[in-house]
């Protein structure tokens, strides 16, 4: 019986330790590359020069358009916006996002494209910017 | 055998708790002989001009060898008016409060030199030392040099420094009101009214206003005499204005000297000198108490950092505090 029950531990220990040290293969941004096909933006938040957001309220995400519909305060400076994607499991963002953005061209949207983890499905996000108006 | 060895294992450690138990005498640490000083720099940031900068110099003498004469503070550049050592020891009382004993005539400055005499039979005390920072001192080092006497003839001293005195200005609580006094200039630190920005329009550099507009949070703003017309509603701009100042919002920028309020945060000269104003806006609407904003005037001569220390919606007025820095 003591036998069996060492042989037991033995073969889960070696499972468990396989599993931990599967090897993913990293991309060139130093990423892991895994096996998550997931590929969607799930928030979004535009920050202003002081850090606070700006939006009037959550943002319209259609992750079937792949658009995002996202309203700003009045008087929000629209040349130097911090935008904030929150993304699926282990997808990246291209192109990267490195400081403020310049979201002031409301007749062209900017455009960004999320690739899933495995980095097989690549879904490109327009971001529709409106700002509030005085009633 | 095994018995032995037991034993000898139990009457060594019996041995060692006895030694390692062992009860030390404490005894009040022996005083070495003489006059004996030292001082600390009480005050926190940047050393701004018109600011002080505090110190607690403390002396001691052993009551057998005599008793405190003089303490003396002499500094690199001569204090503004203002500049005082103060003629009270302080302890520290059951409920935290800082309570001064008198032990001297107040302090007299003769040129460089801070002196306060002690009329009070005492072997120690601790004095506060505050040097209000002078214009000649602008952008220059400063060292202090604290020294103390005893009625036995020794003397005693302690050198402080160098401090760096920085190049920026520091205005605190000038107020903004909605309709009459909202010009506002950097390059004067002062806030105008429309006759007064009327005859000198190239001095404003911002014009603070405060509207309630519906559909949208506009409340308390600030902005530059050539922002957009949809940003200061309602306003008729005094002829000749037409400086387009840059304005970047800030939030948590709490400066200690500015806010004088709990927060560790400093704006210094560096800051004001690095912060790049490429695309900034003109106008900043929604201004909240604590809020910031860095500024710079349009023909790059000023960078500035305004706090907003309260803002009254129902005055409609706000009241702020200003660092600046002549950058050209």
């Amino acid at each position: 019986m003591k036998k069996y029950i060492l042989l037991f531990l033995t073969m889960t220990s070696f499972l468990v330790l396989a599993t931990e040290c599967a090897d993913y293969p990293i991309d060139e941004d130093g990423l892991l590359i895994t096996d998550r096909a997931e590929c969607y933006v799930s928030n979004f938040d535009l920050l202003g020069t002081d850090f606070q957001t700006v939006r009037t309220a959550a943002p319209a995400i259609d992750t079937t358009a792949q658009t995002i519909n996202i309203e700003v305060f009045f008087g929000t400076d629209l040349k130097n916006l911090y935008p904030q994607f929150t993304l699926a499991q282990d997808a990246k963002l291209d192109p990267k996002i490195t400081g403020k953005e310049d979201f002031s061209d409301l007749t062209n949207p900017k455009k960004w494209t999320v690739i899933s983890g495995n980095r097989k499905v690549r879904k490109t996000y327009t971001v529709y910017v409106s700002v509030q108006q005085p009633s | 055998m095994k018995n032995i060895i037991i034993n000898i294992a139990k009457y060594t450690l019996v041995v060692l708790m006895i030694v390692s138990c062992g009860e030390w005498e404490y005894s009040v640490p022996e005083v070495s002989p003489g006059l004996k000083n030292d001082c600390i720099n009480h005050s926190l940031g940047p050393n701004v001009v018109g600011q002080y900068i505090e110190f607690a110099y403390a002396m001691a003498i052993k009551p057998e060898e005599g008793k405190l004469t003089t303490a003396t503070v002499e500094a690199s550049i001569a204090g503004a008016e203002g500049t005082y050592l103060d003629h009270k020891s302080y302890y520290t009382n059951g409920s935290g409060v800082n309570v001064g004993i008198e032990v001297g005539n107040a302090s007299t400055t003769s040129g460089n030199k801070t002196t306060v005499t002690f009329t009070a039979d005492t072997c120690a005390a601790t004095l506060r030392y505050y040097y209000k920072i002078p214009e000649e001192a602008r952008g220059k080092d400063v060292s202090f040099t604290f020294s103390a006497s005893a009625s036995n003839g020794e003397k005693v001293q302690y050198e402080m420094g160098p401090y760096k005195v920085r190049e920026m200005d520091l205005k605190l609580d000038l107020i903004a009101k909605d309709g009459s006094t909202c010009y506002i200039s950097i390059a004067d630190m002062a806030v105008y009214d429309a006759s007064a920005a009327t005859s000198n329009p190239e001095r404003i550099d911002l014009i603070y206003l405060h509207r309630s507009v519906p559909g949208v949070t506009f409340n308390h703003s600030i902005v530059s005499p050539t922002s957009e017309a949809q940003y200061k509603p309602g306003l008729e701009l005094p002829p000749g204005l037409k400086n387009r100042s840059k304005l970047i919002k800030a939030w948590n920028i709490q400066d200690r000297q500015l806010a004088r309020m709990q927060y560790g945060v400093f704006v210094d000269d560096v800051d004001l000198k690095n912060m790049n104003f490429n695309g900034a806006p003109d106008y900043i609407i929604n201004m909240r108490p604590e809020s910031g904003l860095w500024v710079e005037t349009e023909n790059g001569k000023y960078k500035a950092y305004i706090f907003i220390n309260k803002a009254d919606n129902a005055k409609k007025e706000i009241t702020f505090s200003v660092k600046r820095l002549q950058v050209n």
